[in-house]
C-alpha cells in the first residue's frame, strides 16, 4: 500500500468514527426526546456523553489526514470542494458544540429531576424538544451530509 | 444536464452505500452502549433500525458492482466487505434475537450475549471498512 492508500484508509476511518458516533449520538437523542422519566432521559444524556470521545477522534482525524491527503495527491490549492468541504466542517463542529451545551442542560435539568422524585415533567419535556435545538442538530447533521456529498463527488476534480 | 445524470448514476450508488455503512455503524454502537447500560428495549430498538441500514448498504454493493463490472472479481477487499455483510447478518440477527429475549425474559445472560454479538459486529464492520478504503489485495 502507498502513502496515499493508508492516508486514505485512516481518512475513512475517521469519518467512520465522526458519521457513525453522530448517528449514535442522535438515536439516544431521539431514546431521550421519548423518555417519560427524568432519569431515563438523564441515562440517555449522559451515554451521549461516553460516545464524544469517538466523535472527537472522528472529527480531528478527518481534518488532519484529508488536509494530509489533499498534500500527498497534489489536488489544486483553489479545489473549491476541499475548501467547501473544510468551511462544512467547522460548521458542522460549531452547531455540535452549541447543540451539545443545550443537551448538556438537559441533562443536568433531568438528574435534578431524577433526584427529586423522579415524576414526569413539562419543563424537562419542553427544553428536550426545544425547537432551537432542534433545529442546531438537524443542521449539524445537514452539514456533516453535505460532507459527505463532496467527498463522494469531488465536483471539478 | 446529460452530463449531471450520468455523472450521478456514478455518485448515487457509492454515496448510499457509504451513508447506509456508516449509519449501520452508529447505530449499532448506540445499541452496544444502550446494552452496557442495561436498557433491553433501547438496545432492541437500535438494532432494528440496523436492519434497513444493513439491506441499503448491501443492495448498493451490489449497485455498484454491476455498474462498475466487478462481479465475478476475486479481489480481497470485495470478498471481506461480502463476508461481513452477508454471513455477517448472522451475527447481527443473533444480537438482535438475543436482544428481544433480554426485554422478554430479562436474563443476563441474553443481555451479555446481545453485548457481545454487537460488540463483534462493530469489529467486523471495522475490519470491512478498513479492508475497502484500503482496497487489500488489490
Amino acid at each position: 500500500m502507498s502513502t496515499a492508500d493508508w492516508l486514505l484508509m485512516f481518512h475513512i476511518t475517521a469519518a467512520f468514527l465522526f458519521v457513525g458516533g453522530s448517528v449514535a449520538a442522535g438515536v439516544l437523542n431521539v431514546l431521550a426526546v421519548r423518555a417519560e422519566r427524568p432519569s431515563e432521559a438523564a441515562t440517555m444524556l449522559r451515554l451521549i456523553k461516553a460516545l464524544l470521545p469517538v466523535i472527537f477522534v472522528g472529527v480531528g482525524g478527518t481534518l488532519l489526514f484529508g488536509i494530509w491527503l489533499w498534500h500527498e495527491l497534489h489536488f489544486s490549492l483553489g479545489a473549491a470542494w476541499i475548501w467547501i468541504s473544510l468551511a462544512l466542517w467547522v460548521v458542522a463542529n460549531a452547531l455540535g458544540g452549541v447543540g451539545g451545551r443545550h443537551q448538556e442542560r438537559s441533562r443536568e435539568l433531568a438528574e435534578r429531576l431524577a433526584g427529586e422524585g423522579d415524576a414526569p415533567s413539562d419543563e424537562l419535556r419542553a427544553l428536550l424538544r426545544d425547537p432551537t435545538g432542534a433545529a442546531i442538530s438537524y443542521a449539524a447533521g445537514a452539514a456533516t451530509l453535505a460532507i459527505l456529498v463532496l467527498m463522494i463527488w469531488k465536483p471539478g476534480s | 444536464m446529460i452530463t449531471v445524470l450520468a455523472y450521478s448514476r456514478g455518485f448515487w450508488p457509492l454515496f448510499l452505500h457509504v451513508l447506509g455503512a456508516m449509519t449501520l455503524f452508529g447505530v449499532v454502537l448506540a445499541a452496544f452502549v444502550l446494552a452496557i447500560a442495561g436498557l433491553p428495549r433501547a438496545t432492541f430498538t437500535s438494532l432494528l433500525v440496523a436492519l434497513p441500514a444493513w439491506a441499503v448498504t448491501l443492495a448498493c454493493a451490489f449497485w455498484i458492482e454491476s455498474d462498475e463490472g466487478l462481479d465475478n472479481s476475486n479481489a480481497t477487499w470485495i470478498g471481506i466487505g461480502h463476508a461481513v455483510l452477508e454471513p455477517g447478518l448472522i451475527v447481527l440477527l443473533g444480537a438482535l434475537g438475543t436482544a428481544w429475549w433480554w426485554r422478554r425474559s430479562g436474563k443476563t445472560v441474553a443481555a451479555r450475549i446481545s453485548m457481545g454479538l454487537s460488540g463483534v459486529y462493530l469489529l467486523l464492520l471495522c475490519l470491512a471498512w478498513l479492508a475497502m478504503s484500503g482496497k487489500w489485495g488489490s
